[in-house]
């Protein structure tokens, strides 16, 4: 039970992170009525791993999530997406990226109930532009991944919530983006449900995506190469499984 | 607990040498609870002693074969005492009392120690352990024993719950300050 990582699983050492904040500040609001969501957080998330960020409610974990994958800009300090720093560009330019490379999984899965699983999966790639039939190749290809090959047809509504989350999980996942970003993807499910919301998570990260997954769950957590906690703002410890050395 | 227990349980199934037992011990705790071969013996004796076990009467000399290996046996009382510890829940007053809930009750108590540092390190240490063991289960192919699997998920949900205390700890400590400034 003290084996280390395989050495097929980390990453070469100058290779540059798929994300990379340094010195990250959030503040909403501003003078008296202003919320210090982070206060000087630095994180990097290479590609093959999953970093588990846990902490309690407010703690800045959700507010560190949309600033990885560029929903949100910091107030100081920088944010470094696939070799780009966001803050140098423009809205258009900073959308494209983040259409491009990131996945998003929200607690809310924004599914759309008119469109079948498969079509809900598709649409990001369509966005991409890419051809319909194309599109419809790659989702069903991904649907298989996380279990769902079968139900590509039916709407959302007729899915498990277990189901669902795996759908969510799929339409983040589809054009192989090399950013996946869940905030508490296991919400309500039970155990097993969210076992396999993991294991694909997982999967991915094996398979050289970076994840950065916000769970308040530390069995889920635990799943991750490396576990960060956040309080008020700011790193409080880490633990890298496997290595005494966390970065 | 008992690895007197735990032998009586893998001798009620046949004959056994001590180093079989040993074997099969931790074979089935998934090696999470090494047992050396004399506490094995000294166990055994003890066993014996009681009337639980005995030596197996094909052997010669104190029970003993040609190469001078002892094979043991439960007896009748210890199959009973074997049923008894099955049927008797396990009382937590029985458990070895938990080092950690100590050494936070004395750092709350002890004035010059910084709790939350003591908080800390320990949530990263058995986030670490949690870890581990997550990588554990997961490496376990599909032919793995269940016993092995329960134990090691055993071990899970008490590094889980340790984890949730800690964190319960954290804001417990964290209250009384903004209560009674
Ligand atoms: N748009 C906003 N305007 C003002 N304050 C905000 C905004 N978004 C977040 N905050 C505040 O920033 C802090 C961090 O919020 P965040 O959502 O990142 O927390 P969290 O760790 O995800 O919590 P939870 O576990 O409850 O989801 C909180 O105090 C929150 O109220
Ligand atoms: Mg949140």
């Amino acid at each position: 039970m003290t084996e280390t990582r395989p050495p097929d699983r980390l990453p070469a050492p100058d290779a540059e992170p798929v994300v990379r904040m340094t010195g990250v500040v959030r503040v909403h609001g501003e003078g008296t009525g202003a919320v210090h969501a982070l206060r000087g957080v630095s994180l990097d998330v290479p590609a093959g791993e999953l970093v588990a960020v846990m902490g309690p409610s407010g703690s800045g974990k959700s507010t560190l999530l949309n600033l990885a994958g560029g929903l949100d800009r910091p107030t100081e300090g920088s944010v470094v997406l696939e070799g780009r720093e966001l803050r140098d560009l423009s809205q258009r330019r900073l959308a494209e990226l983040r259409r491009r490379s990131a996945g998003y999984v929200f607690q809310d899965l924004n599914l759309i109930p008119s469109l079948t699983v498969a079509e809900n999966v598709a649409l990001p790639r369509e966005l991409d532009g890419v051809r319909t039939a194309k599109a419809r190749a790659e989702a069903t290809a991904v649907l298989e991944e996380v279990g769902l090959a079968d139900l590509g047809d039916r709407f959302p509504d007729d899915l498990s919530g277990g189901q669902r989350q795996r759908a969510a999980i799929a339409r983040a996942l589809v054009g192989r983006r090399r950013l996946l970003l869940a905030d508490e993807p296991t919400g309500a499910l039970d155990t097993r449900g969210g076992d396999e919301i993991i294991q694909v998570l997982r999967q991915r990260a094996d398979a050289g995506a970076a994840v950065l997954l916000v769970t308040h769950e530390p069995r889920y957590a635990a799943w991750a190469d490396r576990v960060v906690f956040l309080k008020d703002g700011q790193v409080a410890d880490s633990s890298a499984a496997g290595m005494e050395t966390a970065r | 607990m008992s690895v007197r227990h735990g032998l009586l349980a893998l001798l009620s199934r046949g004959l056994r040498y001590g180093y079989q037992l040993r074997a099969e011990f931790e074979a089935s705790t998934a090696t999470t609870w090494p047992l050396n071969i004399g506490q094995v013996y000294t166990t055994l004796s003890r066993l014996e002693r009681d009337g639980l076990v005995s030596r197996d009467d094909q052997g010669g000399q104190d029970g003993q074969d040609e190469q001078g290996r002892v094979r043991y046996a439960i007896t009748s009382e210890g199959r009973d005492e074997l049923d008894r510890w099955f049927a008797k829940p396990v009382s937590r007053a029985d458990r070895p009392r938990d080092e950690l809930v100590i050494k936070l009750a004395m750092a709350v108590t002890t004035p010059g120690v910084d709790v939350a540092a003591v908080i800390r390190a320990q949530r990263s240490a058995t986030m670490r352990s949690l870890q581990e063991l997550t990588r554990a289960l997961r490496t376990l192919d599909a032919s793995t024993e269940a016993a092995q699997r329960l134990v090691v998920d055993s071990m899970i949900f008490h590094a889980e719950a340790e984890q949730r205390w800690l964190d319960h700890c954290e804001a417990v400590l964290a209250r009384p300050s903004e209560e009674n400034p």
